[in-house]
């Protein structure tokens, strides 16, 4: 059953320890380079996710056998990996694509491994829809991984991680709402974490372009929707549109926004967002209604 | 020539006897499960006041019995999650996500049979239990083993009740509560001999 208390207490304390990390590791310099700026906030973000994690008391069991414990003990760590080799400042640019690249084609078939899809002598997917599905799903979230990274370069600042953070919590509550909880509580400390590490960052950095803290938020996002699209009950529709919510963004680059007001740059990012969030959370909302208010006793 | 064929008899006659000699007895009679009349129903307590009742309308399996050494004889079968049946789709589509069985990830409940004891009235039966991907051994008391034969075919059938714990079994524990930990799961089969 959804717990609010324990999840408001989980986004506190992942945002929180997010925050703090980043004011740690690149705070004491007041101009901290963009690599260790980078560095902070990807750190941060798997460490405030944790702390949520563990005051939610998600236990992921080991070996991890459901999606979701794959998700949070080989996906989110893969990915915080990549990203801090990738915003190394030695690592060349080639490189730091073709690990992306090579995440973004295998997280597919690590969230799928076992399932009634890919495994089992009834298995739902020959092998060409199998391979039909990892590569899509593998060029898509690299297309958006790609998008809303080169825009973090183009025009970094921090409405784009709250962008991305807003739309990871909206998909978490439709994951939830699609009647898989424990996936889209999973959403909700990764959330805080990002909006944390990015609220704190403008304190540790001049000008931050957090790239790293965009990839792990992608891929997370990507998986919690997956997860709710391939186990749950989530559907394409609304996963589709969750996902490239954020793409929204870019909207804000048209000549007259560009350069304008920060401040009015940032409130529409994350206005353009969550428009079409709010659409996606009214229907699921609706259809939570109707098929789980008679069994839940609602009114 | 002559000598060439005796050799060739002999090897044929060789290889016959082998073969047979080699070919293990028939360690009992085997049957396979019959869905038509057989039912895997189970029961949990809802708020801790009422019970829910529910049942699995698909399985397959197959056992061997063997009379004269019942320590040979042998109990499968595997029960397809993705038939839950409460009599409400709402609540079957809700028990199907990963919150509770986790249908996509884990489609089955299996039971094998590890080892066999006769008692009074049918068999007790050592095994393995997976469900939700978590494998532990329960032991049942398998009751019934009357036979008949029908049609041409011999038939046998069993009951057994079994409790589990959802929360031995990998479920998510912030999950238990509305429904509650424990359940009975109640198992009415019949086989017919193959």
């Amino acid at each position: 059953m959804p717990d609010p208390a324990a999840y408001l207490l989980s986004t506190l304390a992942a945002a929180a320890a997010s925050a703090a990390i980043v004011l740690l590791i690149a705070g004491w310099r007041r101009a901290a380079g963009a690599a260790r700026t980078n560095a902070a906030c990807v750190l941060a973000v798997a460490c405030g996710a944790a702390i949520g994690y563990l005051t939610m008391q998600t236990r992921p069991g080991w070996p991890p056998a459901s999606a979701r414990d794959r998700l949070l003990l080989i996906v989110l760590p893969a990915a915080v990996g990549v990203e801090l080799v990738s915003n190394a400042s030695k690592t060349p640019r080639w490189l730091a694509w073709f690990l992306r690249l090579a995440l973004a084609l295998s997280l597919a078939r690590i969230l799928l491994r076992g399932s009634v899809y890919v495994a089992g002598p009834e298995r739902e997917w020959n092998a060409w829809q199998a391979s039909l599905v990892l590569a899509g799903s593998g060029a898509l979230l690299a297309a958006v991984w790609g998008l809303l990274g080169g825009l973090s370069q183009r025009a970094p600042g921090v409405s784009l991680p709250l962008a991305l953070g807003e739309t990871i919590l909206c998909g978490g509550f439709a994951v939830m709402l699609a009647g898989y909880v424990g996936g889209g509580e999973a959403a909700m400390p990764l959330a805080a974490a990002i909006a944390g590490a990015a609220l704190a960052s403008p304190l540790a950095a001049e000008r931050s372009p957090l790239p790293g803290m965009i990839g792990v938020g992608v891929v997370g996002l990507f998986s919690l929707l997956f997860i709710g699209r391939f186990f749950g009950r989530l559907s394409d529709g609304a996963a589709v549109v969750v996902l490239l919510a954020p793409l929204a963004c870019w909207a804000a680059e048209i000549p007259r926004l560009r350069n304008g007001n920060p401040w009015i740059k940032g409130a529409v990012r994350l206005l353009l967002t969550a428009l079409p969030l709010v659409f996606v959370l009214v229907a699921a909302k609706s259809r939570f209604d109707h098929e789980m208010g008679p069994l839940l006793g609602l009114p | 020539m002559r000598r060439f064929s005796s050799l060739c008899l002999m090897t044929v006659a060789t290889g016959l006897l082998v073969t047979v000699a080699g070919k293990p007895a028939a360690a009992g009679d085997e049957y396979a499960y019959d869905p038509v009349h057989s039912s895997i129903s189970f029961k949990a307590r809802h708020l801790d006041i009422s019970w829910i009742h529910g049942r699995f309308n698909e399985a397959e399996g197959k056992f061997v019995i063997d009379r004269e050494d019942p320590s040979k004889s042998t109990f499968e079968l595997s029960i397809k999650v993705d038939s839950v049946d409460t009599a409400n789709t709402a609540r079957d589509e809700h028990l199907r996500q990963p919150d509770y069985f986790d249908a996509k990830q884990f489609p089955t409940i299996d039971f094998k049979s590890t080892s066999v004891k006769p008692i009074p009235g049918g068999y007790k039966v050592t095994g393995d239990f997976t469900m939700h991907g978590k494998t532990k051994q329960v032991t049942i008391e398998l009751l019934g083993g009357k036979e008949a034969e029908f049609k041409g075919t011999k038939r046998v059938g069993f009951s057994t009740e079994l409790a589990v714990k959802r929360s031995d079994f990998g479920f998510d524990k912030k999950n238990i509560g509305l429904i509650g930990d424990e359940a009975l799961i109640f198992i009415d089969c019949e086989g017919a001999r193959q």
